[in-house]
């Protein structure tokens, strides 16, 4: 038995409503299923009515098509804001990665390896920037070297 | 008497794997209050040693170079509640004081691998005998009870059992070798498979992704529930291999 349907996800590809997006879901006798996308206008080259487009509209109503239009703006624009989202956060844990492996290079240097002073070393931890680890790397530094030369190391 | 409770960390075979133990070390010793009874185990080749190991840890103990040195280390802990940490993560969080509070009456407590957070994980899936399977325990931090004789034992067999599929002297038919390298296999066997362990208690942290946020995972689709993070692993974007200088 063989049958069509329209999907009920047409949209308006234009504001005039001239043209419709739209998927034919046909069955044939043997049950195999294909999906047709089409571009239908309202009306054919020649000005008459298109029949197909006709059809359309009797199965789904324009309501429904300006709904869906509605509510497919809406999606694809939360679905982009969504990606817009997860770019961001992808580069931002890229950028801690970096900052992270930064920080180990700080914490390897001589004079901030053997140096005993926990707060800083903690601030250091905690920078959110680079500029920030080099400015609590100068400090440690600063700190090691005169505890060295104040004989406390 | 109170049981102890204490941090084990493992650094081996490369030389920066220390370099991050004590920085997650020194870590949490940034945010545990009061800090003298934060303690800490550093297993460590002696190779590695110097003061930063010195003074961070209150205990150290020598492993070897082998690849999983971890489950031998986890498995020679001094301290009977025993938070696991691998050494490339950092606490962030002054709740890792409250990480004792996730034993409950748990036997051991992991972190989960879910579906939702597959798409950062290398080899999940995977054939058996009897059907596919995956894999829903993540070694990443695990918090155990010493205390109890069962988990001594389960701790010993896992490092056992990981040493013998790796160096071929055990593995099972009808399991891929790409496998082997996991020992999140030999965690799933003993959980799974080995009847001696059927009513070992396995529960995962509340609210997981706390306790171990892999910082590849994306924060605009995954993220904990109930609060920051207090454990971030950083091991997808870390040069192991090369010396940081």
């Amino acid at each position: 038995m063989s049958r069509k349907q329209w999907m009920d996800n047409a949209f308006w590809e234009t504001e005039d409503k001239k043209e419709v997006n739209c998927i034919l879901e046909l069955e044939d006798d043997v049950g195999r299923v294909t999906r047709q996308q089409m571009m239908l206008n309202r009306a054919n080259k020649d000005g008459s009515d298109n029949e197909l487009f006709n059809e359309l509209i009797d199965a789904l109503g324009e309501e429904a098509i300006d709904k869906e239009t509605i509510d497919r703006v809406t999606r694809k624009k939360a679905e982009k804001e969504e990606e817009k989202m997860r770019d961001e956060e992808h580069l931002k844990a890229r950028k801690l990665e970096k900052l992270f492996n930064y920080k180990m290079e700080a914490f390897e240097v001589e004079e901030i390896k053997l140096s005993k002073n926990r707060k800083l070393k903690a601030k250091l931890r905690r920078a959110k920037s680079r500029i920030e680890v080099d400015l609590y790397s100068i400090m440690i530094l600063q700190d090691q070297l005169e505890a060295v030369a104040d004989g406390k190391e | 008497m109170e049981k102890s409770k204490g941090f084990i960390i493992v650094a081996s075979k490369k030389r920066n794997f220390y370099s991050y133990a004590i920085n997650l070390a020194e870590s949490l010793r940034d945010y545990y209050e009061p800090e003298e009874e934060c303690k800490i185990c550093l297993v460590t080749e002696e190779q590695f040693i110097d003061d930063r190991g010195r003074d961070v840890a209150d205990d150290i103990i020598i492993c070897d170079d082998h690849y999983r040195a971890k489950l031998w280390g986890m498995a020679k802990s001094p301290y009977d509640i025993t938070m696991y940490i691998d050494a490339d993560m950092e606490c962030e969080h002054e709740d890792i004081i409250k990480v004792w509070d996730e034993m409950k009456d748990h036997d051991v407590v992991f972190s989960a691998l879910t579906d939702d957070r597959d798409y950062i994980y290398a080899e999940r899936d995977f054939s058996t005998p009897e059907g596919m399977a995956k894999f829903t325990l993540c070694g990443g931090v695990c918090l155990y009870d010493m205390s109890k004789p069962i988990v001594r034992e389960f701790m010993d067999d896992w490092w056992d059992l990981t040493y013998r599929q790796m160096n071929d002297t055990w593995w099972p038919e009808g399991y891929v070798d790409s496998l082997k390298s996991w020992d999140q296999f030999s965690l799933w066997w003993l959980t799974e498979k080995e009847p001696k362990y059927k009513d070992l208690k396995v529960g995962i942290f509340d609210d997981d992704l706390r306790w171990n946020y892999y910082n590849a995972l994306n924060w605009a689709q995954t993220k904990p529930d109930n609060g920051p993070v207090i454990l971030r692993h950083f091991s997808a974007g870390l040069n192991k291999d090369t010396p940081i200088v």
